[in-house]
């Protein structure tokens, strides 16, 4: 069933991107294969580091679908950065607000519904724009993520701080019955989560009938006239399920992760998931191996510091080499 | 001899304005030509940092600002054969671009974080800087915020009174249409993107020498993305694009100017202001911006899938 | 797939498999040190990493893995983990916000030992350490208040937390002792590093009538060239490598000499006597110093700082002595009553005299 011939091709193209990269390290005087190794050595070549890959791969998968969803009636979402904040925001309100006896098999549901208005919420804003024709959602939900940053500092350092934690900018820790548990390492359920949004993803769009008639639509009014399908609704529905698919990556971060509600605490994820989308053409399961190349890239990158004196920032280069093929490759057939 | 507070945040506006209204205009640029760059971000990063490393191993100020626009320039040219060659996605080439600017920015230019350069000083004009009230705010600014007006009437005699102008604005709005009378597409459109990335490089530029004297990791904070905004905002007007960075710019110099004068408001909402005052403006003013898109950019946001 | 597509695939494979299994390094002693910024910001990071260069120096057989601009996030636990399978004992975690990381890493590894900067809590290898900032400011601070004219000096930092707003503090109270009437303008650029706004920050000050300049911000440079540019006075944090930016402006400096700190707490990791506990020191202990004076300040301010520095030193002069009020007004600190190195950790209030927001 997998497409050998795209397998194939996706290889050659991830080879190409390595080469690239390699010339850059030869321009600066680093050995290439040091570098490779160290890696693949630091995320694949021991327990910790494939553990860590993992824990990278889950919220790219939220914020991943996050991109793909709307990108199947042609909107482009690149709000995940903020509408993650915004979800871990209202699931450590709610966290907080509703007491620490609360049991696990309670509070973990409700910090994941939390999470997920709370992204909704913030793409609302966005969709409605768009919808009503008053403004593109690129610009809408780009410029809301440095909005989303600042509101979640606003908290932090504000109302939500925790009195006992002697002024330091970050809220209480979360009772047990909220926090989500890992299976090894910082392996969290999330994993599952996400995995499962991911297939349930792929089942919506391609095997309802509402899924197909959003693909056919793609954004274009006429069509969503012939189809009967209300476009304006279905650009709501479409974003702001988006948003609740970033929520629950920021819900993830803080539940499993941090433990509790601090500035900061994203690395890029927003941004590297609209990357995964995008390598992996919106499909759910290209997303999933697609995440996880960028996870070990992304993972990798702080090895390159400790092994190669190279700031951990170089790797963008590798990522962004690896999109520039991909896109090359598929042309205008990218969709 | 002090600025009020009137004064100073003007000055401080228009300081805080002059890198965005070049990325702006460079970038308006581009979309006229029915292409979207969204990795300016990257192109400024690669102009600041570029622009800085000459500049400081030289010696030469004019070096450094040639070597960053020439940067951008080429920069910009890296999304010509994947978007105007292969056609592949602009929005999605474009944050390619950003993370590449990033990362080759951060990557060569560690060899000079920590180091300072005097760079670009503020040059008063004589007599008009002595001018009473007005002579603080706009005349004893650098070379490159005195050059933003004549830049933008030189991007709008371009593209409205030259016929390499007009062909332009031609293939932005029907390729086809413009192919079929006889210009060459393709180039016309690579020109777009070299001349964007030179003053996209040159906005990343004025950042590092002029204002922030130094250069670290990621030191655009996100104008660049601002700065496609703005290029909405201004309608794809050339000379619209000064006032909306002037009025980005004053919201960033607002808050600052604010908290110098012991304002007392949180800090974090002051920072909000900009972006949702850009949203906000962007909204108000749809109607006057929706017909003025080019054709061939409505193509890249309808279409992308 | 054909034959002659499934070789390279599996050639690919087998050299990934080979670059995975890497080397270990030699067991020694190695020291991991995760900095939050650029080791070369003459600032915040270069101050450590200097400190890191004389350990190296004091302690044969000594190597250091350094990583910088670490997040202050559960990612710096990587960076932690990484330099351990490196065979890192002793892990010097440079910035507050690396405190939940490292204590997590810490559980994990009870046979290494934890330094954690500025933070506050502990556990059996994890110790924390810092040099009372706000001692030096204070002393800078007479710097200031006697070098201003105006009698308004500017603050600029990144975010209120405790020992940033003990800092000003001392600062603002340093100052008073030179003219009553001086006043401090906080302003907040919302992060370690932003020079863009830095400058913002000082062209706004000075527009706003303030002639001496402070910082607490990782990478100082910006703001010292700022205000040399706007023929402001400025005073240095972190590290004394920032006097050459401002040769007429510079006052003085609040720089950390890390290095005789490592040592010793390196040396009592080594010989088995370190015990987990939370290490401050001021000026007396040498973890930090004032930078050398700039051109303009006179034989009398140096000597009046000179003074308080010995008390300090002494005992003789506890700079939060009480009554004091904060910028609201109330009492925060009552008569008779003293603030001690606490305060680093606990300051949730702005002095009179201060301009700003403490939250």
């Amino acid at each position: 069933m997998v497409d050998r011939k795209a397998l194939a091709t996706i290889s050659l193209l991830v080879a190409g991107a390595l080469a690239l990269f390699s010339l850059l390290l030869l321009a600066a005087g680093k050995n290439p294969l040091d570098t490779y190794s160290s890696l693949f050595s630091s995320t694949l070549g021991n327990a910790y580091g494939f553990g860590e890959v993992f824990v990278k791969l889950i919220p790219l998968l939220f914020t991943a679908l996050a991109v793909a969803v709307p990108a199947r009636l042609g909107l482009v979402n690149v709000g995940g950065e903020g509408q993650l904040h915004l979800g871990a925001l209202l699931a450590a309100a709610a966290a907080l607000a509703c007491g620490s006896a609360t049991p696990r098999w309670l509070g973990i549901p409700v910090t994941m519904v939390a999470g997920m208005a709370g992204g909704a919420l913030w793409a609302l804003v966005p969709a409605l724009l768009r919808s009503w024709g008053f403004l593109n959602e690129t610009i809408s939900t780009l410029l809301l993520n440095y909005v989303a940053l600042r509101v979640v500092d606003f908290f932090v350092y504000g109302p939500m701080r925790d009195p006992g934690s002697a002024n330091i900018p970050q809220t209480m820790g979360f009772a047990p019955g909220y926090l989500w548990p890992s299976f090894t390492g910082r392996v969290h359920i999330g994993l599952v989560f996400a995995l499962l949004a991911l297939a349930l993803a792929a089942l919506v769009l391609n095997r309802t009938r509402w899924g197909y008639e959003i693909r056919a639509i793609g954004g274009n009014p006429i069509a969503s006239h012939r189809h009967g399908l209300p476009l304006e609704r279905a650009i709501v529905v479409v974003l702001c399920a988006g948003g609740a698919l970033a929520g629950l990556a920021g819900t993830g971060e803080i539940m499993a992760i941090q433990g509790r509600l601090r500035p900061h605490f994203s690395a890029d994820y927003g941004y590297l998931g609209f990357l995964v989308a995008w390598l992996a053409s919106h499909r759910p399961l290209r997303i999933l191996i697609m995440g996880f190349l960028v996870a070990v890239i992304a993972t990798g990158g702080d090895s390159l510091q400790l092994d190669q004196g190279l700031p951990s920032a170089t790797v963008n280069i590798l990522m962004a080499l690896l999109l520039f093929v991909v896109l090359a490759r598929e042309g205008k057939l990218a969709s | 001899m002090h600025p009020d507070f009137v004064q100073g945040w003007l000055a401080g506006a228009i300081l805080a304005s002059t890198p965005l209204f070049y990325a702006a205009l460079g970038e308006t640029l581009v979309e006229k030509a029915g292409l979207i760059n969204l990795g300016v971000e990257g192109t400024m990063l690669m102009g600041a940092s570029v622009s800085f490393a000459v500049a400081s191993i030289s010696g030469s100020l004019p070096l450094g600002l040639a070597a960053g626009m020439l940067a951008g320039g080429l920069f910009n040219l890296l999304l010509g054969p994947l978007i105007v060659v292969r056609g592949a996605n602009q929005l999605a080439s474009g944050l390619a671009l950003m993370f590449l600017g990033q990362g080759l920015s951060a990557f060569y230019g560690k060899a000079f974080v920590g180091t300072s350069i005097d760079g670009l000083a503020p040059l008063p004009i004589p007599f008009l800087s002595n001018l009473p009230w007005v002579g603080q705010i706009l005349f004893r600014q650098d070379l490159l915020v005195y050059l933003m007006l004549p830049c933008a009437f030189a991007v709008w005699f371009l593209l409205s009174r030259t016929a390499w102008g007009l062909n332009l604005r031609a293939v932005g709005e029907d390729r086809l249409v413009a192919y079929a009378a006889g210009s060459n597409t393709g180039l016309l459109r690579h020109q777009a993107l070299f001349l964007g990335g030179l003053l996209a490089g040159l906005a990343g530029a004025h950042l590092s020498l002029a204002i922030a004297h130094t250069w670290t990791e990621g030191l655009t904070a996100g104008r660049g993305f601002i700065a496609v905004a703005l290029v909405i905002f201004a309608a794809w007007r050339p000379l619209r694009v000064l006032p909306g960075a002037l009025l980005f710019g004053g919201t960033l110099a607002l808050q600052i100017q604010l908290q110098a004068r012991g304002a007392q408001v949180s800090p974090f909402l002051l920072d909000m202001l900009p972006y949702l005052v850009t949203l906000l403006v962007l909204v108000l003013l749809r109607k006057s911006s929706r017909g003025r898109m080019p054709e061939g950019l409505k193509e890249v946001f309808e279409s992308s899938r | 797939m054909s034959c002659s597509k499934k070789i390279p695939v599996v050639l690919t494979l087998a050299l990934l498999l080979a670059l995975a299994t890497g080397t270990r390094a030699e067991p020694k002693v190695i020291v991991g040190a995760l900095h939050v910024g650029s080791i070369k910001d003459a600032g915040y990071n270069q101050a450590s990493h200097d400190g890191l260069e004389l350990l190296k120096k004091n302690v044969p057989g000594l190597s250091v893995l350094e990583a910088e601009n670490v997040p202050e996030s559960a990612d710096a636990e990587r960076v932690m983990e990484q330099m351990i399978n490196k065979g890192a004992t002793i892990i010097i975690a440079q910035s507050f916000g690396f405190q939940d990381p490292a204590l997590n890493v810490a559980a994990k590894y009870p046979k290494v030992t934890f330094l954690h900067a500025s933070g506050f809590k502990l556990a059996p290898n994890f110790g924390t350490f810092w040099g009372n900032n706000f001692e030096a400011m204070y002393l800078a601070g007479i710097a200031a208040g006697a070098a201003s004219k105006s009698g308004k000096l500017g603050f600029i930092t990144a975010f209120p937390i405790p020992n940033i707003l003990a800092s000003i503090n001392a600062f603002e109270l340093g100052a008073k002792t030179r003219n009553p009437k001086v006043t401090t303008t906080v302003t907040y650029d919302n992060a370690w590093v932003d020079p863009v706004k830095e400058a913002g920050a000082v062209n706004a000050l000075a527009d706003a009538g303030v002639d001496v300049v402070t910082m607490i911000t990782d990478s100082p440079i910006t703001i010292v060239k700022t205000a040399e540019a706007r023929g402001i006075h400025s005073i240095g944090f972190h590290s004394d490598a920032l006097a050459q930016f401002a040769p007429k402006g510079w006052l003085t400096g609040v720089a950390y000499t890390w290095g005789d700190l490592y040592t010793k707490l390196v040396k009592e990791v080594v010989a088995g006597t370190w015990k987990p506990g939370h290490v401050r020191g001021g000026i007396e202990s040498g973890y930090l110093k004032l930078a050398k004076f700039g051109p303009s300040v006179s034989g009398e301010t140096k000597a009046a700082i000179a003074k308080a520095q010995a008390e300090i030193v002494a005992g003789k002069l506890v700079i939060f002595t009480g009554p004091i009020k904060d910028n609201t007004g109330k009492e925060v600190i009552a008569a008779g009553q003293k603030g001690g190195i606490g305060l680093l950790d606990t300051t949730n209030w702005l002095a009179e005299g201060v301009i700003g927001q403490a939250k």
